[in-house]
């Protein structure tokens, strides 16, 4: 017995790109997937995973040196550079203990919410996993225990759930995909406050009656959507602010604008790799539980990142997000490589404010001000979480954080409750039990409902 | 050689899910090396879309596409992808 744990000790010594790579080819094989297939599926991963760690490398020690150049110069406290959710995802969610079972892990537990009619959500969306691994990597590295880590990673499942079942009629109204509800959890965090904003403009006469008309947006700032145009921009920037000679704030433009283009190339690789994983393992509960009344099938909130409304606001922010971290108190954090994800925290504010232009602008704000305070807050944590995961860092003690997951309140909330000890677990604990209930009596009751029409139909037949 | 955009919201996840499908079904359909598909951010739709013959989207249609247009999200949920897979055949003609 203490050859094989020594022997997983030491393989998983060597860091994610090897250990990964068997992982994802063991479960694989156990999906019911080819062994060729599986082995390939696991290199590419691998290949996913060097690739990232190079970029992020070059990322650092370009931005790095810029960055602290420019607080020497200005005073500036932008100092933590936000490297990504695809390097969150996979230094610190694919990397960390928690990740390496979130994915048995995840598919457990939608089974036994759907089984106890806590959900109604067949989420076939495994790739975004990576979210309640993030959550649950944070709090083993708080709280120093695995098993604590991965019962937050469940716990921030089920929230997510809920809210996917709560928002799906919205989904289907505002961005017309029926059956379908989005259980990602970094969309479906943003939810609740949308609505807790929205109610609360509804009570102030006056503003309440403010729209605005986004359509001419987007061509507008159509070209923040570009990330080879914002990195070269924005890199230049930061090199002349940093005071460099010209031909060197040329280079870290054109090198900025290259690693935004690179970094969605390595993740697509990581993504490919996971592929015939995730569609072992959609098919494996798509067949068992298709048949079950009114069910939605879980898909990535990209799906809904088209709408018009959605694209706009968050093009718009782009500036915006800059312009409030450079003022905003508090924050430490430089907006870079997840300027691009903005749109993806819109997804479920779009069909809470009804398409309203002004109150998604001012939600969206109020979001990224917070976000930009609790990245900053979190960054200590993912700079450990990326440094255990053996992720190539600059050696100059920069930080990393995110403002996707890294600036996740909900992440945040259970990462701190679960800080302060066990009080705070038992809150987290309840809570989600509490959703998971109150949901269960929904479903019952719109079962009831819909089997009493049912049963009218064929009496008046 | 036709040329095909694919897009999502990030050109990351969900139109790598959908290129791999779409691959194997024009492969499957006597295609291979006939077409040449790109991945995108769906913000990036509207400028690129002139230079390419079709676009398939895990995602909703923005304004301003100047081709063809397909919604993919059916090779995520599997429902539908008979229809979508007609309509892809019927452009590569």
């Amino acid at each position: 017995m203490s050859y094989i744990l020594s022997f997983f000790n030491f393989i998983q010594g060597l860091g994610p790109t090897v250990m990964m790579p068997i992982i994802i080819c063991i479960f694989g094989i156990v999906l019911g997937t080819e062994k060729g297939k599986s082995l390939r599926a696991g290199l590419t991963v691998g290949v996913g995973f060097i690739g990232l760690n190079l970029v992020i490398a070059a990322m650092s020690s370009n931005l790095g040196p810029a960055v602290q150049q420019m607080v020497k110069r200005f005073g500036l406290s932008l100092s933590i550079i936000d490297v990504g959710w695809p390097a969150a995802a996979a230094a610190i969610s694919f990397g960390s203990t928690v990740g390496l079972v979130i994915i048995p892990v995840c598919l457990l537990v939608n089974i036994v919410m759907l089984v106890t009619n806590t959900t109604q959500t067949i989420d076939v969306d495994i790739w975004d996993y990576w979210h309640f691994a993030f959550t649950g990597a944070l709090v083993a590295i708080v709280t120093g225990s695995q098993t604590f880590g991965i019962m937050a990673a469940v716990l921030n499942m089920v929230i997510i759930m809920v809210i996917a079942d709560y928002t799906a009629p919205g989904v289907e109204k505002t961005l017309g995909l029926p059956g379908v509800s989005l259980p990602h959890g970094f969309t479906g965090a943003y939810a609740p406050i949308a609505i807790v904003i929205n109610k609360i403009i509804d009570l102030i006469p006056g503003v309440r009656n403010i729209d605005i008309n986004m359509e001419k947006a987007q061509e507008k700032f159509g070209v923040f959507g570009e990330p080879i145009i914002v990195g070269t921009v924005l890199g230049a920037i930061i090199g002349i602010v940093a005071g460099y000679s010209f031909g060197d704030v040329l280079k870290l433009g054109i090198t900025m604008g290259a690693i935004l283009v690179l970094i969605p190339r390595m993740a697509s690789l990581l993504m490919e790799g996971l592929l015939p994983i995730s569609d072992a393992a959609a098919e494996f509960i798509n067949k068992r539980f298709s048949n079950r009344g009114k069910m939605y099938i879980g898909l990535d909130s990209a799906i809904g990142v088209g709408h018009p409304l959605t694209l706009s606001v968050s093009l718009i922010l782009v500036p915006l997000t800059l312009f409030i971290a450079v003022i905003l108190p508090g924050n430490q954090v430089l907006p870079f490589a997840d300027l691009a994800v903005i749109p993806w925290m819109f997804v479920l504010i779009t069909p809470v404010v009804n398409g309203n232009g002004f109150r998604a602008l001012l939600t969206g704000i109020v979001v990224l001000a917070t976000g930009l305070l609790i990245s900053t807050n979190l960054a200590p944590l993912m700079t450990s979480a990326a440094i255990n995961a053996k992720y190539a860092l600059p050696t100059n003690a920069t930080q990393i954080s995110s403002i996707c997951d890294g600036a996740n309140p909900l992440t945040w909330l259970i990462v701190r409750l679960n800080g302060i000890g066990w009080i705070g677990i038992i809150i987290v604990a309840v809570v989600a039990i509490g959703l998971a209930l109150m949901n269960r009596t929904r479903i019952l009751k719109e079962a009831l409902e819909l089997k009493q029409v049912n049963d009218k139909t064929v009496e008046m037949n | 050689m036709k040329r095909i955009l694919l897009a999502c919201g990030s050109g990351i996840c969900t139109s790598t899910a959908a290129r791999v499908k779409v691959e194997k079904l024009l492969n499957d359909n006597g295609f291979e090396g006939q077409y040449k598909i790109e991945q995108c951010k769906i913000a990036e739709v509207a400028s690129k879309s002139a230079n390419f013959d079709f676009v398939i989207a895990t995602t909703m249609q923005p304004n301003g596409v100047k081709c063809p247009f397909l919604s993919g999200i059916c090779f995520l949920t599997g429902i539908g992808v008979d229809k979508i897979t007609k309509e892809i055949l019927e452009l590569m003609k």
